[in-house]
């Protein structure tokens, strides 16, 4: 059953796919091009320039997870959505069985993009040869946007599955807080509400954390 | 032989599948030895329940027309030239009745369907 | 008797007009049970209910010894269905479809499969949204079939298909339960259609289950009767008289719809002093319609 779901899974997702792991494979590729660090000689402060703009190409790792784990969601549903969600419920299984199977299929599925991930870091770290005092961490970016990407899935697999109605409910909600803050916040207001929240998702032990911690395939 | 199998006829299909199954053994167009169509091809052909072919064949089986043989089908069994004789006379009698019913109904008398009977008769001779 | 699906007092509501119930449905196994109804009558409803993808307000239903739908899914492993609007994936080819299903259907039967395809003739390789209705309709019944179950239930199967689709699809339909003594529910407006091959007959109308019977008492229960010089007051007939009209033709003749009718009741006619000219055999149509008819009359007017 888990084999025929991850076939139909992976037909509908199946672009998404190529395109982000393409994406994911060029990253890197273009951080170190851009970065300078292909060309011929590096001294003093030129590397504080380069490092600078490896940590703002970085950047793109947590945004490329993010939009990988909102296609596989969308991927995982699209099929019962145009369906009506009838043919899932006649199926032989118990619905949370079910949905375990269509999150199960989705995950795997981050298995290509990560790997691209990977492979981008390799070779684009091979390209050159790191100058002392520098370190790289394409080991450490590759699992970090695994766990992203896991974590973004897992967050808008349930948002996916449910109907418009209650999508919009959600995003409507987050929205609302969101703004609330921004507004009170420009009022000086500080909203030790908001923050706290915000601490709480976005720094360790939050799920979230894993998005906003260091992204720099090259650093100190 | 089943082409006209008539569900809105009040005459049960079972009745109407036995009776034409009796005919053809009477005149001949069976014969002893011969298989007929499984429950499942003829209720599959004439799209009716299986059940109403199963009920056909018993009750033939019990007039001692057909033996049902398990596992290998329904084969016609001989029968006698009076037996046969006296199927056409059964289905003649029944045509008979049906058709003085229906005469009643549309309000002619027996005895202009008898003579009518006679022209008609009398014209397909020549 | 042991029943393919049972209701006990189940009763459904949407929106404020549509109301079902309370329904006790008997579906005896093995049976051939034509569920017949105007449209709007409820039956998709009962159906959904039924298999628990609709929640009922009130009452039980069991189905093959299943409670639903607390146990539905053990249900659905030996129920194939085929709904009156397509509920497969758009987008998978009718060969994945296929593998789909079979990958989730332990009985599951490939070569029945195989051989339905070249039946029906479908391509392996058309996508589920570019086929026409006739070969959805025979890809749905193809899946509820090879799934080899122990009842279909089957919504307007042949619903909008053309009549040679339709002959094969419900030749399908009667060769695997030849063999296997499945059970089947088959919803339908088409009425002669049910008439060939239905053993059970339950009939709805307005949300209420109006008969449930053996097909032959259906069809020799209600008859049409032409009588003549009927008093106004004819009390106490030994038959249930539905339906009481002027007939055409000559004055004084009339026509009585009635139910349970025996030979043996044209005594009554003479009692009263009426002459009963004919007895006249209604096929299902007309049986249905004159069911619902009267039906809908009020008693006593």
């Amino acid at each position: 059953m888990f084999a025929a779901i991850c076939r139909i899974q992976w037909k509908a997702s199946a672009l998404g796919v190529a395109l982000l792991a393409t994406l994911a494979f060029i990253i890197p590729l273009l951080t170190v091009q851009q970065a300078g660090f292909s060309a011929g000689d590096r001294r003093g402060w030129d590397l504080i320039v380069m490092l600078s703009a490896v940590e703002t190409a970085g950047t793109l790792f947590p945004i490329l997870a993010v939009i990988l784990g909102l296609t596989l969601s969308v991927g995982a549903w699209s099929a019962d959505h145009q369906a009506e969600h009838v043919y899932a419920l006649t199926l032989p299984v118990p619905r949370w069985h079910y949905v375990l199977l269509r999150f199960g299929a989705g995950l795997l599925l981050i298995a290509p993009v990560v790997a691209a991930v990977g492979l981008g870091c390799a070779v684009a770290l091979g390209s050159f040869d790191l100058p002392a005092g520098l370190r790289s961490y394409g080991g450490a970016i590759t699992l970090r946007f695994a766990l992203a990407a896991a974590v973004s899935y897992a967050a808008t697999f349930a948002l996916a599955a449910g109907t418009k109605r209650t999508t919009a409910a959600v995003v409507g909600v987050l929205t609302a807080v969101i703004v609330l803050a921004l507004v009170l916040e420009a009022f000086g207001v500080s909203t030790a509400v908001a923050e706290g929240i915000m601490n709480a998702i976005f720094t360790r032990p939050g799920p979230f954390e894993v998005l906003v911690g260091p992204w720099s395939l090259i650093g100190v | 032989m089943f082409d006209e199998i008539d569900p809105r006829n009040p005459i049960p299909l079972y009745d109407q599948i036995a009776a034409r199954i009796r005919l053809a053994v009477a005149s001949g167009d069976l014969a002893e030895g011969d298989a007929l169509p499984s429950v499942r091809q003829l209720a599959a052909r004439l799209r009716i329940n299986p059940a109403t072919v199963v009920q056909a064949y018993r009750a033939l089986e019990r007039e001692g027309f057909v033996e049902m043989r398990q596992g290998s089908g329904t084969y016609v069994r001989s029968v006698s030239t009076d037996r046969r004789r006296q199927t056409r006379e059964d289905q003649a009698a029944r045509l008979a009745r049906d058709l003085l019913t229906e005469a009643a109904r549309l309000g002619i008398a027996g005895t202009e369907v008898a003579r009518a009977l006679q022209r008609e008769m009398g014209a397909r001779a020549q | 008797m042991s029943y393919a699906i049972e209701t006990q007092e189940l009763q459904y509501r949407a929106g404020r007009t549509f109301e079902l119930g309370p329904l006790n449905l008997h579906v005896p196994a093995g049976a051939i049970y034509g569920f017949l109804g105007p449209n709007g009558s409820g039956k998709t409803t009962t159906i959904r209910l039924c298999l628990g993808l609709l929640r009922a307000e009130r009452g039980g239903v069991r189905v093959l010894g299943h409670d639903v739908p607390s146990q539905a899914p053990a249900m659905f492993a030996r129920v194939g269905y085929v709904p009156e609007r397509s509920h497969l994936y758009p987008n998978l080819t009718v060969r994945e479809a296929l593998a789909l299903h079979g990958a989730f259907h332990r009985r599951w039967d490939h070569q029945a499969a195989a051989e339905l395809l070249g039946t029906f003739q479908l391509q392996g390789d058309t996508r589920i949204g570019r086929l026409s209705k006739g070969e959805n309709g025979k890809l749905l019944m193809l899946l509820a079939l090879a799934q080899r179950p122990d009842l279909l239930v089957l919504d307007e199967p042949t619903d909008g298909l053309d009549p040679v689709v339709r002959r094969d699809v419900l030749m399908a339909l009667i060769d695997f339960v030849s063999e296997s003594g499945a059970t089947v529910f088959i919803s339908s407006h088409l009425v002669h259609e049910l008439e060939r091959i239905c053993d059970w007959v339950g009939v709805m109308d307005r949300g209420r289950l109006v008969a449930e019977v053996p097909m032959h008492s259906f069809k020799n229960g209600i008859k049409r009767l032409r009588v003549r010089n009927a008093p106004a007051q004819a009390g106490d007939p030994p038959f249930v008289l539905l339906a009481r009209e002027r007939g055409d033709g000559a004055s004084g003749t009339e026509v009585w719809v009635v139910r349970g009718w025996q030979a043996t009741m044209r005594q009554y006619f003479e009692g009263i002093g009426a002459v009963l000219q004919d007895v006249v055999d209604l096929d299902l149509e007309e049986g249905f319609v004159e069911l619902l008819r009267t039906a809908r009359v009020p008693r006593g007017s």
